[in-house]
């Protein structure tokens, strides 16, 4: 009874609170870190929130120029001190979801944002099942720029003829293999290669399915030994490297008002071409990429209602059709994307011509850049087959490390309070298939078993072909495969790749 | 005279001409070595047809656009911080070092040889790592972000105690039988020190405002991190820094030098007057260590 | 190694001479780093014993004193104010006023907290009817342990004024019973610009190295116990508490850690034998090449002297990040540089002078030579005052000997350079080995260091341990603990060093000799 009359309560005073807020609204303080160049936009687009919106809502807002590398950071860094509403590339978000920097969105406001923005977009703001940002742009994609004056239309499709032309030329061909991981990936896409990546609801990263290290990896960076072996292959990006004796860039719509009044009528732009190897020839691939904006968790709910409404606006299709037409930023909302004016845009257009050979950016772990970034390094000091396999296997190591995954190898998944109590939950790792563990006395003392990369097919219960006595059959009650054990106590659990065998120590 | 000293009169003569002029030219390439980065800085702040980085070093289309342009962004705020900073550094530091430096060359007291292994050991530590927590400690005390610049001057001038070193080889150099006769002749302590070992200070004195002031002009790591995204809060170097980000260069490089030039002129012109203090300064502070 | 009597010794040929000298470096290392030991020791043992005659002391003063005394351990300054000393009672008064409030305030919760660095940690919370999530923010471990330092330090700052507060009284009690007069407030007044001078000019100072210096260093040295990072931020996502040795564990083994590259430990020993090696060629191209330049300078014939040395100037004088920032695109791939060497036909095909993986020790040369450039002013301007201290008829009477130039340098200029220059070039060595600025700016640690690269950030070849430091705090993982951790490292290899070199350098040796 007491409980009730609490919730009563609490559901009466925030009713209130919800009342007074939509009948008068409120003013509060809010900063907003964006990006360089869209901060005159921003305090506009603010400044018009203000003047009209339904809620009454009035925001002191303080913009200021933060760039989208350094937010990320900053936020990690301290929370508190950090903006209210940010911008982030999308690579930063399991990072900053971890580090607890994101508010989740609510559900409604979820629903309406998922239905509002391109499906690429919603999956890069959503770990596990839950939105943790709204969509801003999307078009962290990259293809090419060249000089006309230097290169031929004809040879824009081929790698081998654009360094030809380069060295021929004395001109640079800037392309970041050394200097990141974004860019590098290209060649792997080229022949397939992926990595993909599963998150939690709280940004923990709980598989990998990883195929950089195999035989179609080792074509993409004989690819790559042919670009960073070049004398004028530079690792560098920018607009600039054309003031610089750049005759290719591999960049994105972000350089392209910034190319034009370099080379002027010069200006080629085009999808990223394909190279040979053993007579095959291989398209590059690309990242396929977004812009996100996120709301750090606020205390007070009021405050923090009000921000997301900001934030929905900012992002909501007026906005984004603001930033398209003074900045070129390619819209995520559907109905902008829809429009004539995006459609014919020249920047969009190449992203859209190397769209069938790009792969969309999911999650990511934040380390993973840093690892594959030295693939380049690598493949540049090799000098043989061998030094090239070798830099894949240096790289595959420290991605199974890091995780501590093998691709061979299973998964125990314990949840010894009951299931979903992601805090009790503990992850074991069968190193060559076999798993000692202690298992507790509580109410639920069991796991399951998982194939790293491959989250959905479960190995359990069905599998158990030693040792079925000393668990639990729990029928149909037991969608998820899983093993519980009839009592507390240390067991040894091994998987030969096709039987699992439970021996009670 | 005989005629055969005269010879090699004339042979050292010649022999040291040749020298002499051997040592000209190579201080000519020293400097011009020397000379170029900080010409190529001044001739790109005067660049205008393109304000991004370029392969040549010479502007075709002069202008002094990008000195014009620095006033419609927040480098003036910030030239402001770390004036105030430097300025107010300055003094503060320059008491502070002159207090630590003077009581240990001239007292003799208990503590002071444990004192003077003490922060010997402390200046061991890196000081890197404590960029964390002072910006806590600020933080806490509301000044970061905006506030930013009182915080930094609390910080430099906090830890200027530890740089007590140079001066205090100075101070060792000025005869102790000064502050003796003084003594007899019935003067305090501290009129010992103003009245006689200040005056005999100027260079030391000269040489510790030099130093404190052009500290807060480059200090880009510990001040970006106080600043912490506000822009208000920036110093000048952690402005100009973030100007060569990615997604700036383009624009902003050009503004970058001509702000570089701005900014280096006060120090230097300071520098070119003030360099035979330093010189004695800092010869006479190391020359004791 | 046996010691040789001075005959013997002068006895020796001159390389024998040398070896011996050698030898006796090497084998006093080891007695060095023992009578280390012995003095630390030795200090404590001192200190136990002091505290002892403290603790002694303070008991019979309570013991054998009047009223006066004995309500003085409980009020402070009871004894002063009792005794007409109004200022200093006050003071101490004040004091333990002030200490109590803040004890009772929120000093014991800091204390009762450290053992643990807070246990709940933030929660979150959806509020249906606004559609949104409230967070709420509870313990935070970072103030804790920041304020549960502040704390002791208190604590021991109350002890300490505690017990001269006692002695005072003791004192006070001595001076009275043989019938002279206690020290006014006025004589107080005036003793801290006479007597007590040494202590005024100190306080200011000393507070700020206190506060800023010494108490963040203890506060990073706590850390490398903790599980501090990017994850673990101790408020706003999870908290983090003590884990014991574990980041030394971790750091010190050899078996492979960071991420399936090589260990901790074979990365530490790479990036400190190039620090090492960066540190002695820093230091001694820029001692030696300064010199040289401050000598042609000052040579006698050699006109604008004032010219040269303004011209060399400008590097100190113009801040380095602007300057750096711009030698560092000078030297790129497709930089002025290789342009100039481009046109001038010396070379086909640019040089990848920072960017090449295969080469490093391309960059780590041209970081050094690129350091001359901005560390010979320096030493320019300082050795050009030391030569002019050198007595010039030592040369004079060189001259009528018949040394030639070369000779007066080694036997004159050199030898006097570098008894004076000693404990600079300690510092200087030191310094460089902390060098951030010159690596940050121009290189950033580049080219990469694929091996020793992990999931914890990128080493670079011409990476410092300082720089390395600064990586893996700003990396992807922000793991402080382990930049805490280095940061010890560093220090004792920084302290094992100056310990060494100081013990051998001659000009140290007495403070007062040279009066």
């Amino acid at each position: 009874m007491k409980k009730f009359v609490s919730i009563l309560l609490a559901a009466i005073m925030a009713l209130s609170l919800c009342l007074t807020a939509t009948a008068e609204g409120g003013t509060y303080d809010v900063k907003i870190w964006v990006a360089e160049n869209a901060k005159e936009l921003t305090e506009k687009q603010i400044a018009d929130f203000n003047a009209n919106n339904e809620f009454g809502f009035t925001f002191n807002a303080t913009v200021e120029a933060v760039s989208e590398a350094d937010a990320a950071t900053q936020m990690i860094t301290d929370v508190e001190a950090g903006g209210d509403i940010f911008c982030f590339a999308q690579d930063q978000f399991a990072r900053l979801v971890q580090a607890r920097a994101l508010d989740a969105l609510g559900v409604k406001a979820s629903e309406t944002v998922a239905a509002n923005n391109d499906a690429s977009t919603v999956a890069a703001a959503t770990s596990g099942d839950t939105l943790y940002a709204y969509p801003l742009t999307s078009d962290n994609g990259y293809f090419m720029y060249y000089d006309k004056s230097v290169i031929p239309d004809e040879d824009v499709d081929s790698l081998e003829k654009l360094i030809a032309d380069c060295e021929a030329a004395q001109k640079y061909f800037a392309f970041e293999q050394q200097t990141s991981a974004w860019y590098l990936a290209s060649f792997f896409f080229a022949t397939g290669c992926k990595s993909d990546w599963t998150t939690d609801d709280d940004g923990n990263f709980i598989s990998v399915n990883d195929t950089f290290d195999s035989p179609a990896g080792l074509i993409a960076v004989k690819g790559m030994k042919k670009l960073v072996d070049s004398p004028f292959h530079l690792s560098a990006g920018g607009a600039d490297q054309f003031n610089q004796n750049a005759a290719v860039l591999v960049s994105g719509t972000w350089d392209f008002e910034a190319v034009k009044s370099i080379l002027g009528d010069n200006m080629g732009v085009t999808d990223l071409p394909s190279f040979e190897v053993d007579g095959t020839e291989y398209h590059l691939g690309s990242f396929s990429g977004c812009k996100l904006m996120g709301v750090k968790p606020q205390v007070d709910e009021m405050k923090g209602a009000a921000i997301h409404k900001l934030a929905q606006y900012l992002t909501g299709e007026k906005c984004q059709m603001e930033r398209f037409e003074a900045l070129s930023w390619g819209p995520s909302n559907l109905a902008d994307q829809a429009s004539e004016a995006v459609q014919a845009n020249p920047g969009l257009a190449a992203l859209i011509a190397q769209a069938p050979y790009s792969v969309p950016q999911g999650q990511i772990h934040g380390s993973w850049w840093d690892i594959a970034k030295v693939i380049g390094e690598d493949v540049k000091a090799a000098t043989d087959e061998a030094g090239l396999q070798q830099a894949l296997d240096n790289y595959y190591e420290k991605i199974a490390s890091l995780f501590k995954l093998d691709n061979n190898a299973l998964l125990f998944v314990g949840a010894w309070n009951g299931w979903n109590n992601a805090d009790d939950t503990d992850t074991y790792y069968l190193k060559d298939g076999t798993l000692t563990l202690d298992v507790p006395e509580s109410d639920y003392m069991g796991g399951r078993i998982v194939m790293p990369g491959d989250w959905g097919t479960d190995k359990g219960f069905a599998q158990v072909t030693v040792g079925a006595e000393l668990i639990k059959d729990l029928g149909a009650d037991n969608p998820d495969n899983n093993i519980v054990f009839a009592e507390p106590g240390n067991y040894t659990i091994t998987w030969d790749g096709a039987a699992i065998t439970i021996v009670k120590n | 005279m005989s005629e055969t000293t005269a010879k090699r009169h004339m042979g050292l003569k010649t022999s040291r001409a040749i020298t002499n002029t051997t040592i000209h030219i190579v201080l000519i390439v020293i400097s011009i070595i020397w000379l170029i980065p900080f010409v190529c800085i001044v001739l790109q702040s005067f660049r205008v047809e393109n304000t991004g980085q370029v392969g040549y070093v010479i502007p075709k289309v002069w202008g002094t656009a990008n000195y014009s342009n620095l006033f419609q962004t927040d480098f003036p705020r910030w030239y402001t911080n770390t004036f105030i900073a430097a300025l107010v550094t300055a003094v503060l530091q320059t008491v502070i070092v002159l207090c630590m430096s003077y009581t240990l060359s001239r007292f003799r007291f208990k503590m002071r040889q444990p004192l003077m292994r003490f922060m010997l050991i402390l200046g061991m530590f890196p000081g890197m790592l404590s960029m964390i927590i002072l910006y806590r400690v600020l933080k806490d005390l509301g000044l970061t972000q905006e506030n930013a610049t009182p915080g930094l001057i609390l910080v430099y001038i906090a830890s200027s105690g530890m740089g007590y070193y140079v001066s205090k080889g100075f101070f060792d150099t000025i005869p102790m039988s000064l502050d003796e006769a003084a003594r007899i002749d019935g003067a305090t302590r501290a009129q010992i020190l103003y009245k006689i070992i200040l005056p005999l200070s100027k260079p030391i004195v000269i040489y510790t405002i030099l130093t404190a002031f052009m500290g807060p002009w480059g200090d880009f790591v510990f001040a970006r991190y106080i600043a912490f995204g506000a822009s208000a809060g920036k110093n000048v170097a952690v402005g100009l820094y973030d100007w060569l980000s990615r997604d700036q260069i383009s624009n902003n490089y050009t503004m970058f030098c001509s702000g570089g030039v701005l900014v280096a002129l006060p120090v230097t012109i300071l520098f070119m007057f003030l360099q035979k203090y330093y010189v004695e300064g800092v010869t006479g502070g190391a020359v004791k260590g | 190694m046996k010691q040789l009597s001075d005959l013997e010794f002068l006895k020796l040929s001159k390389g024998q001479k040398f070896g011996y000298k050698l030898g006796r470096f090497f084998t006093g290392i080891p007695r060095a780093i023992l009578n280390f030991f012995l003095k630390i020791w030795g200090f404590l043992k001192k200190c136990g014993v002091s505290i002892g005659r403290e603790c002694a002391d303070i008991v019979s003063t309570f013991i054998h004193g009047d009223w006066k005394t004995k309500t003085s351990f409980f009020i402070m300054g009871f004894g002063n104010l009792a005794r007409g000393q109004i200022l200093r009672g006050l003071l101490f008064l004040l004091f333990e006023i002030v200490f109590i409030g803040f004890m009772v305030i929120s000093g014991g919760y800091w204390l009762s907290m450290l053992p643990t660095l807070g246990k709940v940690g933030p929660s979150k919370e959806y509020n249906e009817l606004l559609d949104v999530y409230v967070t709420k923010y509870n313990d935070n471990s970072f103030q804790i342990l920041l304020y549960g330092v502040l704390t002791i330090f208190f604590i021991i700052a109350f002890i300490y004024t505690w017990r001269v507060n006692v002695k005072q009284n003791r004192i006070a009690e001595k001076i009275l019973a043989t019938g002279k007069k206690l020290k006014s407030g006025k004589e107080d007044l005036h003793s801290i610009v006479d007597d007590q001078f040494h202590k005024t000019l100190l306080a200011l100072p000393m507070t700020g190295i206190i506060m800023f210096t010494v108490l963040p260093i203890l506060f990073m040295i706590l850390v490398a116990f903790t599980n501090y990072d990017g994850t673990h931020n101790g408020y706003t996502n999870s908290l983090f508490t003590w884990v014991g040795l574990d980041n030394f564990n971790t750091m010190l083994s050899w078996s492979g850690g960071s991420g399936g590259a090589q260990s901790y430990a074979a990365t530490f020993g790479e990036v400190l034998i190039w620090t090492l090696i960066w540190a002695f060629f820093a230091t001694f191209t820029n001692y030696f090449l300064g010199m040289f330049v401050a000598m042609a300078i000052n040579k006698k014939g050699i006109r604008f002297k004032k010219g040269w040395r303004t011209i060399l100037v400008l590097t100190i004088a113009i801040p380095q990040f602007i300057s750096l920032l711009y030698v560092s695109k000078m030297f790129a791939k497709n930089g002025i540089i290789n342009g100039f060497l481009m046109d001038m036909g010396w070379i086909t095909q640019a040089i990848d002078f920072f960017g090449d993986p295969s080469k490093p020790w391309l960059a780590r040369i041209t970081v050094i030579l690129i350091n001359i450039w901005i560390g010979i002013p320096y030493l320019m301007l300082i050795t050009t005052g030391i030569l002019m201290n050198i007595p010039a008829d030592l040369y004079e009477s060189a001259k009528i000997d018949g040394a030639s130039g070369w000779q007066q340098y080694r036997k004159i200029t050199l030898p006097y350079m570098l008894f004076v220059t000693g404990p600079y070039l300690l510092t200087s060595f030191t310094g460089n080995m902390n060098n951030f600025n010159v690596i940050y700016l121009l290189t950033g640690g580049a080219p990469t260091n694929a091996a020793a690269s992990s999931a914890s950030g990128n080493v670079g070849y011409t990476d410092l341990l300082i720089t390395w430091l600064f990586k893996i705090t700003t990396g992807a993982e922000s793991k402080y603990y382990l930049a805490s951790v280095i940061g010890i490292l560093v220090f004792i290899v920084v302290a094992l060093i100056s310990l060494v070199v100081y013990n051998l350098l001659p000009s140290i040796k007495n403070e007062e000799d040279f009066r």
